[in-house]
């Protein structure tokens, strides 16, 4: 799979975790279900997530996709803190 | 050591829906679904969800059910906690009720299925608690809930060696 190319799915996905998450160090949006735009897994790094429980952090993130996760049928989040 | 599968169904008034490609928002457009009751009193109702979260330490919202999951997802959940020996709990199954399938996701904030309740808190889906499992998080939590998580055994056996 090549690093060039992005769905537009995921550079959407990419462009609001970047506007709601300034601080983030780190983005990755993958669609897994094949460039249907229906599942995606989501890695992102970010000083927000420090000292936050897991599913909290996970909530933020759902929160700031609110829209675009009305349209998907699943996600994938794994949230990191920057070393 | 067998444990007992126990498994709560939830029989919803509505027929399951056997819809292909279900979105997320799941609109609670009242009548759009067809679905049975709605608001207060339906077996979706924050009520309702409580008292369901907070019938057993251990409670599974997920596809299908513990013998025969329908996801992928919620066979995880499934398998992680056959893993701890875990085997007695309330497991609910939101593909026969798409007031519970919708008010669970409503009560807990949180858009997707399989959702995981440890003492009537949310704790995650699948990918929560499979970290938590990974990272030793899962027996601390269960030793919290009285459960003494069959890993513990297995590790005791190899340190012996």
């Amino acid at each position: 799979r090549s690093f060039t190319s992005q769905t537009d799915g995921e550079a959407r996905v990419t462009q609001v975790l970047r506007e709601k998450f300034p601080r983030a160090s780190a983005i990755k949006v993958v669609d897994i279900s094949g460039g249907c735009g229906a599942m995606y897994e989501i890695h992102i790094e970010s000083e927000d997530f420090r000292e936050k429980r897991t599913v909290q952090q996970h909530q933020m993130v759902n929160q700031a996709l609110s829209e675009e996760i009305k349209s998907m049928h699943g996600l994938r989040i794994f949230t990191s803190i920057p070393k | 050591m067998s444990g007992v599968v126990r498994t709560a169904w939830r029989l919803g008034a509505a027929a399951v829906r056997g819809r292909a490609g279900r979105h997320l928002s799941q609109a609670a457009t009242g009548g759009a679904e067809g679905g049975g009751a709605e608001g207060g009193g339906g077996s979706g109702s924050r009520e309702a969800v409580e008292r369901l979260v907070r019938e057993h330490p251990v409670v599974v919202f997920m596809k299908g059910s513990p013998a025969q999951p329908l996801c992928g997802f919620s066979n995880a959940v499934v398998q992680i906690l056959r893993l701890h020996g875990v085997e007695d709990y309330r497991a609910h199954d939101v593909l026969q009720d798409p007031d519970l399938r919708q008010g669970i996701k409503n009560y807990s904030n949180w858009p997707t299925i399989p959702q995981v309740y440890l003492n009537g808190e949310f704790v995650g889906g699948c990918d929560i608690l499979l970290q938590m499992h990974q990272n030793g998080d899962l027996v601390e939590e269960l030793k919290k809930l009285g459960i003494r998580s069959a890993l513990l055994d297995a590790e005791k056996d190899q340190d012996k060696k």
